[in-house]
């Protein structure tokens, strides 16, 4: 008996144990070990759901080259990239190689450590940092060799086809003494050739198809503020004298969508953008959104070493008009619509797996994950999407498209997951308004903040309402008038008779 | 009670928005007015601004609801209230205005009776335009602000006696002497707690002894 009461006693407390842990193993699906949020039209902090999660990471001493040996581990992987041909190519900069992965399983498909030049002897890389390739996947392979003070442009087969070197000073447009240190390289549609060098405030450096340095493209406007002037008029001469210049800042991160728009990161002065989207003129076509803010975090305002302004290192073009940058101050990175609006953050500092320690190159992989070349802890780390995130990517997608109504499920599934999601509500809306709900749709974009759509919402409610209602609102107005209007003339004829009474009197 | 609020006192408030320089002059040498009255027009005032902020239609209506505190604005518009008296009353009183205090608030409180007449019925529009029509709402708050101004200046000009030059110089240094006042007050706030600091020290020191 006394047995039975305690195998049972042991059983509930077995039972509601599991239950705890079962229940608490649902509710931190989202365990990631970095802070998830968004900002809202307010400016405020809004914790969404993890939209992308940590995924493991690619590391040099797991990679096997064709014998079964290891290829070693990274040395400050400086750039990872991945090409049309969907192989992925990290930049080993420490190891002065370019290592190259294929796109589906991360597994060995070449090693680049030198190559063959005009006259057949063997010539290596000092530190590259970056590299890309032609649309056409049997193009060539372009990679910045910094160290050397050139970029290496290799066919298909890894073989010789050009070195840029001491670019030509066509038109005077380069200076004497002009170093060419090249940092970043990207290549167009057109195999135009875009190249950050370094120390190089002008702007991009373009080179045409012949490899022959055309022109800088898109230099960062200098912003003189007006505070700044008025010091400046203030100050003495010697004081002008050693006044630091202000020149504009530089590129530090490159890629380009498939019309040939430029995506480029710098440092703003301001923190208010961080990404510049180049036309072919080399103008700034980027889009704010609501907030006027693509600049990363905006709550900054603090004193500790912590806070300040996002620091932008690298930027990806991904699909349908969206685009992520690395943030390497706190290890963040934010992701924009074609509008501007902040999709979503995740990322984070720290020692835990998944965290960045020198986060420095950021680009997105066949298999939708985002990998980020982390120069500290000579790994690439991967993130994938969680179905928040892909369900935001894909509505997103659809409404680039111009199918805002095929998105409206996904938005309804968005809004269950984080119902603080403004462009969630702004999508179910404006399907609301087409719909000719017009009521539903105010509501909806009224918790969007989108007045400009809660507007056309609210004059066709009005409408339908003075369609409906006018008939006995204006009968009521007429009686009304006539029933004033008789009650003031009995008034005064009443008065009139009361006042001749008095008279009579 | 019947002193202050009498029929007679309210109609005269608003027959000082359509008289305002023979309404105010009655004020300070007749007796016309009456401080709860004005004091009245102060509170309601910040009731209707809250009611502004919190239910002006989305349109129009820039505030984030969840900072719309209709206490803390009351006390604010009051304190507002009460610097702009004091510091007009100190002002004057050193530049040979007439004006008492009582006639200072009394003004006051009366010039903000067009902007209660224009913020109720600008929030009542307000529910019913759409974009591009909001001007309505806009020229409607802006007249009613404009006229409370224009009454505020009138005000202090005929109840001190003064040119509309010396109205002008005085309202600036009125707000001189608000920003003086804010400075003293809050020195003397910081002041207050070092003191009480330092005794409380004193205090727990000898406690601990």
């Amino acid at each position: 008996m006394m047995s039975n009461l305690k195998s049972k006693l042991q059983k509930t407390v077995l039972l509601t144990l599991t239950a705890i842990m079962l229940l608490t193993s649902v509710c931190v699906a989202d365990d990631v070990p970095y802070v998830t949020y968004n900002y809202d039209y307010w400016k405020n902090i809004v914790y969404t759901p993890a939209a992308y999660i940590p995924d493991g990471k690619i590391e040099g001493t797991s990679i096997l080259d064709e014998e079964g040996n290891s290829i070693g581990a990274f040395k400050s992987p400086a750039d990872v990239y991945l090409a049309s041909d969907e192989n992925i190519y990290i930049v080993d900069s420490g190891n002065h190689r370019i290592v190259v992965l294929s796109g589906e399983d991360y597994s060995y498909v070449a090693v680049i450590d030198g190559f063959t030049n005009e006259n057949g002897e063997w010539e290596t890389f000092t530190e590259p940092q970056g590299i890309c390739r032609s649309d056409d996947p049997n193009g060539n392979i372009y990679i910045a060799d910094s160290g050397n003070n050139r970029v290496v442009i290799l066919d298909d087969n890894y073989e010789l086809v050009h070195i840029i070197q001491n670019p030509e000073q066509g038109d005077n447009v380069l200076e004497d003494g002009f170093i060419f240190a090249p940092q970043k390289v990207i290549v167009d549609y057109a195999e135009r050739l875009y190249v950050i060098s370094k120390n190089t405030e002008e702007g991009i450096m373009i080179f045409n198809t012949d490899h022959q340095f055309e022109a800088f493209y898109g230099q960062i406007p200098v912003v003189v503020t007006t505070w700044q002037r008025i010091w400046y008029h203030l100050s003495t001469r010697e004081q002008k004298d050693r006044q630091t210049l202000r020149i504009s800042t530089e590129y530090n991160g490159l890629d380009v969508d498939p019309n040939g728009f430029i995506y480029a990161s710098y440092l703003d002065e301001n923190g208010l953008q961080a990404v510049m989207r180049l036309n072919p003129k080399g103008n700034d076509v980027i889009k704010k959104g609501v907030n006027q803010n693509i600049g990363g975090d905006i709550d900054i305002l603090e004193t500790n070493s912590y806070s300040g302004k996002s620091t932008a290192v690298d930027v990806v073009y991904r699909d349908n008009g969206i685009y992520s940058f690395l943030d390497s101050k706190r290890g963040r990175i934010f992701t924009y619509d074609h509008e501007g609006n902040l999709l979503y953050i995740f990322g984070g500092l720290g020692a835990q797996e998944g965290c960045f320690k020198s986060p420095v190159a950021i680009e997105q992989n066949t298999n939708g994950q985002i990998m980020v070349a982390d120069l500290v802890q000579n790994v690439v780390l991967l993130f994938r999407a969680t179905e928040y995130g892909a369900l935001i990517n894909t509505a997103v997608g659809l409404r680039f498209d111009g199918d805002e109504e095929l998105a409206v499920p996904l938005w309804e599934e968005v809004l269950k997951l984080d119902a603080n999601f403004e462009l969630a509500y702004v999508g179910l809306g404006k399907s609301y308004l087409s719909a000719g709900e017009n009521e539903k749709a105010m509501d909806y974009l009224e918790k969007g903040m989108s007045r400009q759509y809660y507007s056309i919402a609210y004059r066709r409610y009005r409408n339908e309402f003075l369609v409906e209602n006018l008939e006995w609102m204006l009968t009521a107005l007429v009686v009304l008038v006539v029933a004033g209007f008789a009650v003031t003339k009995y008034r005064n004829r009443k008065k009139y008779r009361d006042d001749s009474a008095d008279t009579l009197e | 009670m019947k002193k202050y609020f009498s029929r007679d006192k309210w109609k005269y408030s608003f027959y000082c928005l359509t008289h305002p320089a023979d309404g105010f002059y009655e004020i300070r040498h007749r007796d016309r007015g009456s401080v709860p009255i004005a004091l009245f027009y102060v509170v309601f005032y910040a009731l209707c601004y809250s009611w502004n902020r919190l239910g002006a239609s989305f349109i129009v209506n820039d505030t984030n609801p969840r900072s719309v505190d209709a206490v803390s604005e009351l006390f604010g518009v009051l304190l507002l209230f009460l610097l702009l008296c004091i510091g007009n009353w100190s002002i004057t009183c050193l530049m040979s205005g007439e004006g008492r205090l009582k006639d200072i608030a009394i003004i006051i409180g009366y010039s903000l009776l067009p902007m209660i007449l224009t913020l109720i019925p600008a929030t009542v529009i307000s529910q019913i335009v759409a974009q591009n029509e909001e001007a309505f709402y806009y020229i409607i708050v802006f007249l009613g602000t404009a006229y409370s101004m224009l009454l505020m200046l009138i005000g202090i000009m005929t109840i001190h006696n003064y040119t509309l030059l010396k109205t002008l110089i005085t309202v600036f240094l009125t707000i001189v002497a608000m920003l003086i006042i804010i400075f003293c007050a809050m020195m003397i706030f910081s002041l207050v707690s070092q003191v009480i600091g330092f005794f409380e020290s004193v205090y727990t020191e000898l406690l601990f002894r």
